[in-house]
C-alpha cells in the first residue's frame, strides 16, 4: 500500500507566464516517482492553465538545490499542452487511452509526453469536484485547438513586453536581401535569382515569399502552375554544381493536361540543363525513399521503446533490445536517409552535376536531404547561427528525423559541430514550447495572415513573436554553456583559397519581425495531414532521359570509400558513416528520463563536464596570463603587492587539478557511512543530466 | 614471392601490389612503388586461420584471419607459390615447442638489469600488503610451495589465519584439481573479502570436513558478517550436470552460514561460437542496420559479457555494500571465476582503474593464479576446443565500463588494445603457458621480456586525459546499476572493426584533450617561468635602480611577445596539429619492435611531436630564454638563439 505522508497544506501558486491563465487546478495529487514502481511519490498541486499542465510539490520550497541546466520556461514537473502525447486513465488497475467527454473518471492519471517524459498522478485522495474539473481540463485542453489564434503563442505575444532580440545571427530568411545574402555567400547568383513573383503569394500560398530560382526561368511559367514544376534552389556547391528542389505535379487523370504539364516539364529541363547549367540529375524522393507514413510508423515505434510505464516493463523490452529497435525501422530509415545524402554530395561533389530534389509538395524529404545535404558539405551550416539559418531557410516538418540525422553526424565528428548533443535535444523540445512562433505556423503565408490579420501585409504585425533560437529565452547563460561544443575546431584563419572560409555577416538590422517560419506542422514531429504521396511518374520518366550519369552503379561506393580513407578535414565536406554499426540510438534524447538507464557518475556528460572544467581552466590562465602580462609591463612598479598577489594565486590555481593526477590516487580509506556520501556527490554531478531533473 | 595482391576488404579495386616475405617470426607484404614504403607485418602467432580459396583468373587467393581480429586477404598469382605459403604459414602459426615463440628471440636491446627491473615492476606481495595483508585474519601461506599441493596455483597464497596446513591441503583435495579457496581481494574497510576456487567434488552427497572448515575460517575472518555468499558462476543446470562426474556445487546444508548463488555464465565452448558468430557480422561487407542489430543480438555477445558484468557487480555490492565475504568458482576456477573477480575488483577498488594497478590485476586474478593462456590463445599448436576469448571478454568488460564511466580509468582504449594485441603476440613473456609452474620451468624471467616494462616506459601513450584521480567517483566503489540493462552495452568497434578497410582513423575527443591538456601544462609552465622572472626582476629592481629604465624595456618586449602568442591559446587551436594524430594500432609506440602489425596508416603518419609542436606555438622559448640569470641580464637581440637555454630551464 501506498505510503501516506501527510499533507501539507501550504498555498503553493503557479509561476504563470505573460498572458497565460490558470484553467483549474485540483489539489492533493499524489505523483509517483516512477522509479520502481515502489508508490514513493509527493504530494502536490495539479494545476492546467492555457499553457501547461504542472505540477506544483507542496514542499517544493525545501528545494535549494538548483539544477546546473535549467530551463526557465518550462520547468520539471511542466507539460507544455503541445508536448502531451497521450493521457490514460486507469480504471481499476486497467488503463484506457482519455478522449473527448468522459463519463467516469479514472483513480489514476498517466501523460506521456513527446519529450519522453512519462508521468503518473494518483486522484485518489483529491476531492471528485475536482478531479472532475482537472481530468476533463486536462484532455479538452491538451487536443490541439481548432483555431490557430487560440494557441498560446498569441496570447503570450500579445501579453509579453516586446522583447527583441537585436543580437541573433540567425538568417530569418524573410526579406529578398537574405536570399541574394545567401547567393552570394555561395556564389550562385551567376546563374540563379531572387524572385519577387510571390510577392502578396499571387504564386502559391504554399511558398515563401521570396525564393530563388535559375536566372531562366521566366515569371510566366512560375504563375503557370502555381510554382511546381519550378527548379527552386537551395545551395550552390563550391564548383558552381546546385541542389534544386521541386515540387512535382499531382496525377493527372486529363491526358491532355498531363501532355501539357510534360511539355512544361521539357521546356524546364530543357533550359536548365544547357550551358552554363551543369548537368543535372533528378531524383524523385517520393519512390527513393520511405514515405511519410512509414517515417511516422517507424517513429511511433521507436518512441514506444523508451515510454515506459515501469521497472517491470522496462526489463522486459531490455532482454530483446536489439531485435526491438530493429523492428522499429527508425534507424534503418535513418540510414538511407543519410544515404541519399551523401549520393546527393557525390553528384555535387565529384560529378559536378546539378542536383533537382522532386517532391509532391517539395517540403517534407527534399528539405530533410537538403539540409543534410549542406550541413555535410557547407562548414557553415555546423555553426551554431549557420545551422538556425539553415532551418529557416530549409524547414521540414519531418524535423525530428533531420535532427536525428545530423545527431549522427555529430556524433561521428564532434570537432566540426559549433553545437553539441545537448543543443539538439533541447532544440527537439523547444518543437512543444509554443511561446516560440518558429515552429507553429505551416507556411509564411499562414503566419503572415495569422500575425497582420491581414493577409497581404507583410512587415510587421501586431504580434512580436519569440524565436527559439533566442536561448537566452530558455536558459541562463550558465545552461546555455552546454549548448556550445568546446572543441569546435574553428576554422583558424580566413583561407582565402577555400570558398567555404567567409562566414556570413549580417548587416542588416533584425528588427523586422523575429521569425520566419517556412511550412511546418501544426502537432508532433510529422504533419498530422501527411498528403498522400503520389508517386510522381513523369517526374521519374524525365529522370531517366535526362540522366547524365553513364558512371558504374557503384561510383557512390567508391566516393564514400575514398572519401573515408583520407583524414577528415572539418571544414570540408564531411561524409557520415552509414555501416549498421555505426548508426546509433541518440541516447541523450531517447533514455534521459529512463532511472534504469542511468549511471550515477557516468556516461557521456561525464566527459563533456570535464571538458568544460579543463576549458574554464585554460581560460582563466588566459586571464591570468594576460594580468601577469599587464603588470610585468608596468615594470615592478607596484613591486610589493604584485609579489603577494602572485603567491596567493598559485595556491588558487586551477591547474591544482591536473597536478595532482601524477600521483597516485590514494587507497579508498573512507568508511561506508563516507562512501554514502560519495555517492550523494556522485549523483550531483550528475544532476544537469537530468534536463528536468525529475527523476533525481 | 612477388606480384602478391593486398586487397583492401572495402573494395576489391583498390589492391596494392607487392612482396610477401615469410620470416621465422613474420609475414610482411612490402608494397611496390609508392615513394613511402608501406608495410604490412603479421607476427605468426598472430595467425588465427588461413583460407586458401578457389583459384580464379587472377591469381589463388589466401585469406588470413588474425587473432587480434584483422582479416588479410592476399592473391597470390601462382597456385604453386599460394601453395607453398599456405604450407608455410600453417607449420608456423603452429609452433609446437615455446622456444619457437617470438619472445625468445625478441631484443629490445634492454641489459639485464634493465630486463630484471622490468619484470619486478608489479609485484605482488606488494600488492598484497597495499590490500593490507599479512593482518590478523589473513596470512600468506607456504603450503604451496614446490606447487606440492596444486600444481596451477601460485607459490605463495593467501589464506585465513585460522586455516592450518592440514585444512588447506584437506580442502584441495575435495577440490578440482586441488584449486583450493584463496584469496583474491581484500577490503580493509570492512573486512570483507573475495576468495577463489574450483568447484567442490561433491556429487550427490560427498562431503569434506577440512573444506568445510575452510570456507568457515573465510567467513570468520569478516567478524563483521555472519555469512558468506559462495557465488558459483556457472548456469545451474551446467553445476548439475557435474554432480554426476562427481563434481559439483556446495550443499548449503552441509556448511555453516554460507548463501549459495548461480550466476548463469556460459563456457568456454559457448564464447567461442558466440565471438565467431558475431565477427561474421563485422566481416559483412556494408552491414545494413538489420543484419548489425540481428546478428549482434544473435551472437548472444553482449548478452554474455553483461552476465560477467552482473556477476561482477553482485560481488562487489556484496563486498561494499553488504560487508560480506564472497567465494567464487566455476568448474576449475581458472575462466569465469578470473573474470568475475578481477571485475568485481575493478569495480571496488579505484586502484586497479589506474594503469599500474591494472597490470597488477591482470597479473594477480589471471597470470598468477593459473588462467591457461597456452591453451586458450592458442599458442602453441593444441586442442582448438580448448581456445576461448575468455581474457578478451574481461578486456570488453573493462572497456564497457570505461564508456560508462568515461573519467573513472587512468588508461585508455589503446592500452586495452594493446594488451589484448599481446596476449597473442608472444612477444613478451608474461603470457606464456598455463601456470606460474611452467613458466618457473621455462625460465621466463631470464629468457624473455616483461610487457609491462615496455608499456610502463610508453604511458603517455595510454592515459586518459578525462581521468579524475580526485573525482568522487574514484574514492570508492564504481556504482553500475544493479544490473546494468543492454542498452549500455555497446559494440565495441575499437577492438572488432579496428582494422575496417584502409578506413581512416577518426581523431577521437581523447586525443583532442590530450593536446588541450599539454597545452594548458605549457600555459602553467609559462606562467611559472613569467613569475619568477616577475619575481627576479623585482629584486634586480631594489638593488640596480641604475638600470631600471632597461629592465622596463624588457619587460615591455616580453609582453609584447607573449600576447602574440597567446592568441594560440584556444581550444580550435589544436585542429592543425591533430589532423595528424593517427589512432594508433598496438604497434605505435613500440619503437623498437618490429613485431606488430602496422597497417598502412600508421606507417603513414607518425607520432608528431606534439610537445614540439605546441613549444613554437605558445611561444615558451621566447619568454624563458630571456632571463636564465634574472633581471640583471640584458635581453638577447635574437631570442631564437637562446632557446636551448629555454628549454633547459623549462624542463
Amino acid at each position: 500500500e501506498i505510503h501516506i505522508k501527510e499533507p501539507i497544506e501550504k498555498e503553493v501558486n503557479p509561476h504563470l507566464l505573460p498572458g497565460e491563465l490558470l484553467l483549474c487546478e485540483a489539489s492533493t495529487v499524489y505523483k509517483y516517482i516512477q522509479e520502481d514502481g515502489s508508490n514513493r511519490g509527493t504530494y502536490g498541486k495539479l494545476v492546467c492553465t492555457n499553457f501547461k499542465i504542472a505540477f506544483l510539490d507542496d514542499d517544493s520550497a525545501s528545494d535549494d538545490n538548483e539544477p546546473q541546466f535549467k530551463n526557465k520556461i518550462v520547468g520539471e514537473n511542466d507539460i507544455t499542452l503541445q508536448c502531451v502525447d497521450q493521457i490514460y486513465g486507469v480504471y481499476d488497475e486497467k488503463k484506457k487511452l482519455l478522449t473527448g467527454q468522459l463519463r467516469k473518471y479514472p483513480e489514476k492519471l498517466i501523460i506521456y509526453c513527446k519529450d519522453l517524459r512519462v508521468f503518473h498522478f494518483c486522484l485518489r485522495y483529491t476531492k471528485e469536484e475536482e478531479v472532475k474539473r482537472i481530468v476533463s481540463g486536462i484532455v479538452h485542453h491538451s487536443q490541439t485547438p481548432k483555431l490557430l489564434k487560440r494557441l498560446f503563442l498569441f496570447s503570450y505575444a500579445s501579453a509579453a513586453p516586446n522583447n527583441t532580440d537585436g543580437r541573433n545571427q540567425t538568417v530569418m530568411f524573410d526579406t529578398l536581401e537574405d536570399w541574394r545574402d545567401e547567393l552570394e555567400r555561395t556564389k550562385g547568383n551567376v546563374k540563379y535569382k531572387a524572385v519577387t513573383t510571390n510577392e502578396g503569394y499571387r504564386v502559391s500560398e504554399k511558398l515563401p515569399l521570396y525564393f530563388v530560382v535559375p536566372i531562366c526561368v521566366s515569371e510566366e511559367s512560375i504563375l503557370k502552375y502555381e510554382g511546381r514544376g519550378i527548379p527552386i534552389w537551395c545551395w550552390s556547391c563550391h564548383n558552381g554544381a546546385a541542389l534544386l528542389k521541386m515540387s512535382a505535379f499531382p496525377k493527372e487523370q486529363d491526358d491532355s493536361t498531363s501532355q501539357m504539364q510534360k511539355a512544361f516539364l521539357d521546356g524546364i529541363y530543357k533550359t536548365i540543363s544547357k550551358p552554363p547549367y551543369e548537368l543535372l540529375k533528378t531524383d524523385d524522393l517520393s519512390s527513393s525513399l520511405p514515405s511519410l507514413q512509414d517515417i511516422q510508423t517507424a517513429y511511433t515505434r521507436f518512441k514506444q521503446l523508451f515510454l515506459i510505464d515501469n521497472s517491470t516493463d522496462f526489463w522486459v523490452t531490455d532482454v530483446k533490445w536489439f531485435s526491438l529497435l530493429e523492428s522499429t525501422n527508425w534507424l534503418e530509415i535513418i540510414r538511407r536517409v543519410l544515404k541519399k545524402a551523401i549520393e546527393v554530395a557525390e553528384y555535387l561533389e565529384r560529378q559536378h552535376t546539378n542536383v533537382l530534389l522532386i517532391e509532391e509538395t517539395a517540403t517534407d524529404l527534399c528539405c530533410v536531404i537538403s539540409s543534410l545535404v549542406q550541413v555535410m558539405m557547407d562548414s557553415y551550416s555546423r555553426t551554431k547561427s549557420g545551422f538556425q539559418s539553415l532551418i529557416q531557410k530549409e524547414w521540414a516538418p519531418v524535423f525530428l528525423l533531420l535532427l536525428n540525422c545530423v545527431w549522427q553526424l555529430v556524433q561521428q565528428y564532434p570537432p566540426a559541430f559549433e553545437f553539441t548533443e545537448t543543443y539538439l535535444t533541447v532544440l527537439s523540445d523547444s518543437l512543444y514550447v509554443p511561446i516560440f512562433s518558429t515552429f507553429f505556423f505551416n507556411s509564411q503565408h499562414q503566419k503572415d495572415t495569422n500575425t497582420s490579420g491581414e493577409s497581404l501585409k507583410t512587415q510587421s504585425g501586431p504580434f512580436r513573436f519569440l524565436t527559439v533560437w533566442d536561448w537566452s529565452v530558455q536558459f541562463d547563460p550558465k545552461a546555455q554553456a552546454f549548448l556550445n561544443n568546446p572543441l569546435y575546431a574553428e576554422k583558424p584563419k580566413p583561407d582565402k583559397s577555400q570558398r567555404k572560409t567567409a562566414r556570413f555577416k549580417h548587416q542588416r538590422q533584425l528588427s523586422l519581425p523575429l521569425t520566419q517560419t517556412k511550412p511546418s506542422m501544426k502537432r508532433g514531429f510529422f504533419r498530422e495531414e501527411t498528403d498522400h504521396l503520389i508517386k510522381n511518374i513523369l517526374g521519374k520518366r524525365i529522370g531517366k532521359f535526362i540522366n547524365s550519369s553513364d558512371e558504374p552503379p557503384n561510383s557512390f561506393r567508391e566516393f564514400y570509400d575514398s572519401w573515408h580513407s583520407k583524414p577528415v578535414d572539418y571544414h570540408g565536406l564531411l561524409l557520415p558513416r552509414i555501416d549498421g554499426p555505426e548508426i546509433k540510438v541518440w541516447a541523450q534524447r531517447y533514455l534521459r528520463w529512463i532511472p534504469e538507464a542511468q549511471l550515477h557518475g557516468g556516461g557521456t556528460i561525464a566527459t563533456a563536464a570535464k571538458i568544460l572544467d579543463l576549458m574554464e581552466e585554460v581560460q582563466s590562465l588566459q586571464v591570468k596570463m594576460d594580468e601577469e602580462h599587464s603588470q610585468a609591463v608596468s615594470g615592478g612598479v607596484h613591486s610589493v603587492p604584485l609579489l603577494r598577489n602572485s603567491a596567493r594565486l598559485s595556491s588558487l590555481f586551477p591547474f591544482a587539478l591536473l597536478q595532482r593526477q601524477s600521483i597516485k590516487p590514494a587507497l579508498p580509506t573512507s568508511t561506508w557511512k563516507d562512501l554514502e556520501d560519495e555517492d550523494d556527490l556522485v549523483k550531483r554531478d550528475d544532476e544537469f543530466v537530468d534536463l528536468s531533473g525529475d527523476m533525481s | 614471392v612477388e606480384n602478391v595482391r593486398l586487397l583492401d576488404r572495402l573494395s576489391s579495386r583498390k589492391a596494392a601490389l607487392g612482396t610477401l616475405y615469410l620470416t621465422a617470426t613474420h609475414v610482411i607484404f612490402v608494397e611496390n612503388g609508392s615513394e613511402t614504403r608501406k608495410e604490412t607485418w603479421v607476427l605468426h602467432s598472430q595467425i588465427s586461420s588461413i583460407e586458401k580459396q578457389a583459384t580464379t583468373a587472377s591469381g589463388c587467393p589466401l585469406l588470413i584471419r588474425c587473432k587480434n581480429f584483422q582479416v588479410i586477404q592476399l592473391v597470390i598469382p601462382q597456385e604453386r607459390d599460394c601453395h607453398d605459403i599456405y604450407i608455410s604459414l600453417i607449420r608456423l602459426a603452429r609452433p609446437v615447442k615455446y622456444e619457437e615463440l617470438y619472445c625468445f628471440s625478441f631484443n629490445p636491446k634492454l641489459d639485464k638489469e634493465e630486463r630484471e627491473q622490468g619484470w619486478k615492476l608489479v609485484d605482488l606481495k606488494e600488492e598484497y600488503n597495499r590490500m593490507g595483508i599479512p593482518n590478523n585474519y589473513w596470512q600468506i601461506s607456504d603450503v604451496n610451495r614446490d606447487y606440492g599441493v596444486c600444481d596451477s596455483y601460485p607459490t605463495e597464497v593467501y589464506v585465513p589465519k585460522s586455516a592450518t596446513a592440514h585444512i588447506i591441503v584437506g580442502s584441495s583435495k575435495f577440490r578440482s584439481r586441488r584449486r583450493f579457496p584463496a584469496l583474491s581481494y581484500y577490503c580493509k574497510d570492512n573486512n570483507a573479502s573475495i576468495c577463489r576456487s574450483s568447484q567442490p567434488l561433491s556429487g550427490f552427497s560427498a562431503r569434506c570436513l577440512e573444506d568445510e572448515q575452510m570456507l568457515q575460517a573465510i567467513r570468520k575472518a569478516n567478524p563483521g558478517s555472519d555469512f558468506l555468499y559462495v557465488v558459483d558462476t556457472r548456469p545451474k543446470l551446467n553445476a548439475m550436470a557435474n554432480r554426476a562426474a562427481g563434481k559439483g556445487y556446495e550443499n548449503e546444508d552441509n556448511y555453516s552460514n554460507i548463501k549459495f548463488q548461480f550466476i548463469g555464465i556460459e563456457n568456454i565452448h559457448v564464447m567461442r561460437n558466440s565471438l565467431q558468430k558475431m565477427l561474421e557480422v563485422c566481416e559483412l561487407k556494408s552491414p545494413s542496420m538489420s543484419d548489425f542489430l540481428w546478428g549482434l543480438e544473435n551472437s548472444g555477445w553482449l548478452k554474455h559479457i553483461k552476465a560477467i558484468m552482473d556477476a561482477g557487480i553482485f560481488i562487489a555490492k556484496a563486498v561494499a555494500e553488504e560487508g560480506v565475504s564472497v567465494l567464487v568458482h566455476c568448474s576449475d576456477g581458472w575462466d569465469r571465476t578470473a573474470q568475475v573477480c578481477s571485475v568485481a575488483s575493478l569495480l571496488l577498488d579505484p586502484y586497479y582503474r589506474t594503469m599500474k594497478g591494472f597490470m597488477v590485476l591482470i597479473e594477480k586474478d589471471w597470470v598468477s593464479f593459473g588462467h591457461k593462456f597456452n591453451h586458450r590463445y592458442g599458442n602453441l599448436d593444441g586442442d582448438p576446443k580448448e581456445i576461448s576469448p575468455v581474457i578478451d571478454q574481461f578486456i570488453e568488460c573493462v572497456w564497457q565500463l570505461m564508456e560508462q564511466f568515461p573519467c573513472a580509468f587512468e588508461f585508455n582504449e589503446r592500452f586495452l588494445i594493446h594488451i589484448q594485441h599481446h596476449i597473442y603476440s608472444c612477444q613478451f613473456g608474461n603470457f606464456l603457458c598455463n601456470s606460474q609452474k611452467e613458466r618457473r620451468e621455462l625460465k621466463i624471467q631470464e629468457r624473455t621480456y616483461s610487457l609491462w616494462a615496455h608499456l610502463w616506459k610508453n604511458c603517455a601513450d595510454y592515459l586518459n586525459p578525462l581521468y579524475r584521480s580526485n573525482h568522487s567517483q574514484m574514492q570508492g566503489t564504481l556504482c553500475p546499476q544493479m544490473a546494468p540493462c543492454n542498452f549500455l552495452y555497446k559494440f565495441w568497434s575499437g577492438m572488432y572493426n579496428r582494422f575496417e578497410k584502409g578506413l581512416h582513423p577518426r581523431q577521437s575527443v581523447t586525443d583532442y584533450l590530450m593536446a588541450v591538456k599539454e597545452e594548458t601544462q605549457q600555459l602553467e609552465e609559462e606562467l611559472e617561468v613569467l613569475g619568477e622572472r616577475l619575481a627576479n626582476l623585482q629584486k634586480s629592481q631594489l638593488s640596480y635602480n641604475k638600470v631600471k629604465s632597461k629592465q622596463q624595456d624588457q619587460s615591455k618586449q616580453l609582453g609584447l611577445s607573449t600576447s602574440n602568442n597567446s592568441l594560440a591559446n584556444t581550444p580550435q587551436e589544436y585542429s592543425n596539429d591533430l589532423k595528424s594524430f593517427p589512432s594508433r594500432s598496438p604497434s605505435q609506440g613500440d619503437e623498437e619492435d618490429s613485431a606488430l602489425i602496422l597497417t598502412q596508416d600508421n606507417l603513414k603518419s607518425s607520432d608528431p611531436d606534439l610537445s614540439a609542436n605546441s613549444d613554437q606555438e605558445s611561444g615558451v622559448e621566447d619568454l624563458s630564454c630571456r632571463s636564465p640569470s634574472g633581471g640583471g641580464c640584458l635581453p638577447s637581440e635574437d631570442s631564437g638563439k637562446d632557446s636551448d637555454e629555454a628549454v633547459f630551464l623549462i624542463v
